[in-house]
């Protein structure tokens, strides 16, 4: 069941971002998300899990810049969305290893990609809303945005000098 | 945490590069990956406060043998999504079945056991510790932690059953046995004769002498048979141990120091054992079955190690052993071990050694050519020489040719009386 969904997750992250090119006319990007989604189904096949990571920062970057080029919204965080799901399930069947016979692999299974896919479907939801909605920056939404982005760096400095 | 990181780096990326542009369709592209991160975030593990408790089916093995290692988790804490389990084993053990590793959904409270089995070869197992992960449901925050758990199992050497050791010390101890004290008595076997005695029985007296003299009666007189003492000495030194890969030759010296250690504590015997490797373990003679327990787990852990101080056999002491008893050396010989055996037997003490042929064990695993013919029956030679010297010296010496077994290949000749000749088998 993971594998199923780890590759329709590849399968449609590159191919919204390949259709997202095509329809402005950028078919060589196209071809190159293409190659792009058979590499990594070949690293899922050769069990390369750390192409996953590669993958989810191609797609979102590649995502990112059709957004900021003006193509097609849904196209692009649809991409991102699928190529989050792709690398969650990559870990998550890396997890799968350590499952015994005996432990409830199927109901952890069950558990998890429903949760993964409630996440990812609410992410959607919301970020299709605020696409809808074109928000504009005022300067206190970008002053509440920047203290957001100040208060999880120095989240993540903190964390990384635990470690 | 790592994964963490990697995702979070993403989302601030998006939102950097949002601000930075003034474009809300990156932002709109962050929230999923903020929604995904704040639900790790809040499902993350709290402390841990896990109990954890082993059992070993049988902590006293024999090679092979399967043993059922059980852990019971004890969740005292809070909710765990993930909880990856994962038992250290040694890389001698194999797991026959189910896994040390185990990944599980730990609720609040909640007791889990697992169970898998392993098998291994001859040695000492310790069970120190059981690595545990806990993490969200995403697996993007982890705790991790190592938890006591400990345990040994000891796989004992296989024992092969001799049906007697025949073995003539120069003193034995008080108490009644089965080897010849060398003293008129009680016994089963021929000692001499002697002027009949009053209270001697009638089927003693030995009518063929009396009736060359017409007044005397003579009695036969017997054997007293008693428990002497034994050592045991089982010579781990690297340089005489040879080693093809993962087989060597001192898997058949314990093997031959275990029947033999077996066969004179069940014949009654006042056994002790010394290891003598790279260092010496000692094992101090005492009688009966807790001892046979304690040589048993002295030879379960016992390794090939190499000294510079004890790479002669001089390090055996005369203090070590009782004077004049039975040593037994378990050893697949060096040439400079002859000096300190033809001490050892002027000293009194009886020596036999009991020699797996490391000539017959190396070529065995060489292919056969000219070359390698031609070292073997030169190191044949040179083996066949320092023997000679040893039973020219009243050595017993017992060669074993280990592709058969100790108990077939070298029973029938431990059973008979020394002889001054080598015998190969």
């Amino acid at each position: 069941m993971t594998l199923i969904a780890l590759v329709l997750s590849i399968i449609l992250s590159t191919g919204s971002l390949a259709w997202g090119y095509a329809e402005v006319g950028l078919m060589f990007v196209t071809r190159w998300s293409l190659i792009f989604g058979a590499l990594w189904l070949f690293a899922v096949w050769q069990n390369w899990k750390w192409f996953a990571s590669v993958g989810l920062f191609a797609s979102m970057l590649a995502a990112a810049f059709g957004l900021w080029a003006g193509f097609t919204p849904g196209w692009m965080i649809a991409s991102g969305i699928f190529s989050l799901f792709a690398w969650d399930m990559t870990d998550f069947r890396r997890r799968q290893k350590f499952i015994a016979a005996d432990d409830d692999s199927r109901g952890m299974e069950r558990r998890h990609i429903a949760r993964v896919s409630m996440l990812i479907a609410a992410g959607l939801f919301l970020a299709t809303i605020a696409t809808l909605l074109q928000v504009r920056f005022t300067f206190e939404w970008g002053v509440f945005l920047v203290a957001v982005a100040v208060l999880g760096l120095m989240q993540l400095f903190v964390w990384f000098q635990k470690k | 945490m790592q994964r963490f990181l990697f995702l979070s780096t993403i989302v601030y990326t998006l939102l950097l590069a949002g601000l930075i542009t003034l474009r809300g369709e990156l932002i709109a592209l962050a929230i999923p990956l903020v929604i995904y991160l704040l639900f790790a975030f809040w499902n993350a593990p709290e402390a841990l406060n896990i109990e954890i408790e082993r059992k070993i089916s049988n902590d006293r093995s024999a090679p092979g043998a399967d043993v059922v290692i059980t852990l019971t988790i004890k969740n005292l804490g809070g909710n765990i999504d993930e909880f990856l389990l994962e038992d250290k084993i040694a890389s001698h053990l194999t797991v026959r079945f189910g896994s040390p590793r185990h990944l599980l959904r730990l609720p609040k409270g909640s007791t889990h056991t697992v169970a898998y089995t392993i098998a291994g070869p001859r040695g000492t197992y310790n069970f120190d510790s059981v690595h545990i992960e806990a993490s969200d449901p995403l697996g993007l925050i982890n705790i991790k932690q190592i938890i006591s758990a400990t345990g040994q199992l000891l796989v004992f050497p296989d024992v092969r059953k001799l049906k007697f050791v025949t073995i003539r010390p120069r003193r034995t101890r008080v108490y009644a046995g089965s080897i010849p004290a060398r003293a008129g008595g009680a016994g089963t076997e021929f000692f001499g004769v002697r002027e009949y005695q009053a209270g001697d029985s009638p089927r003693s007296i030995n009518w063929h002498a009396s009736a060359r003299h017409a007044e005397t009666l003579y009695s036969n007189e017997f054997q007293q048979e008693r428990v002497a003492d034994v050592g045991i000495v089982l010579d781990a030194r690297e340089r005489a141990n040879i080693f093809h890969g993962a087989n060597s030759i001192f898997e058949h010296s314990v093997a031959a120091a275990a029947a033999l250690s077996d066969a004179f504590i069940s014949q009654g015997n006042r056994v002790g054992m010394l290891i003598y490797g790279s260092y010496l373990s000692w094992t101090l003679p005492e009688y009966g079955k807790v001892q046979r327990e304690r040589m048993m787990q002295s030879l379960a852990r016992a390794v090939v190690g190499e000294s510079s101080v004890f790479s002669g056999l001089e390090h055996l002491s005369a203090r070590m052993f009782p004077p004049e008893t039975q040593i037994v050396l378990v050893s697949s010989l060096v040439n400079d071990d002859l000096r300190v055996m033809i001490q050892l037997r002027a000293r009194g003490y009886q020596v036999m050694v009991v020699s797996p042929d490391p000539v017959k064990f190396e070529v065995g695993f060489l292919s056969p050519s000219s070359d390698v013919e031609l070292a073997s029956r030169v190191i044949r030679m040179e083996r066949d020489l320092l023997i000679r010297k040893l039973e020219r010296a009243g050595i017993q010496v017992i060669e074993w040719d280990v592709s058969r077994p100790f108990d077939q290949a070298v029973g029938p000749a431990l059973m008979r009386p020394h002889v001054s000749t080598s015998r190969r088998m």
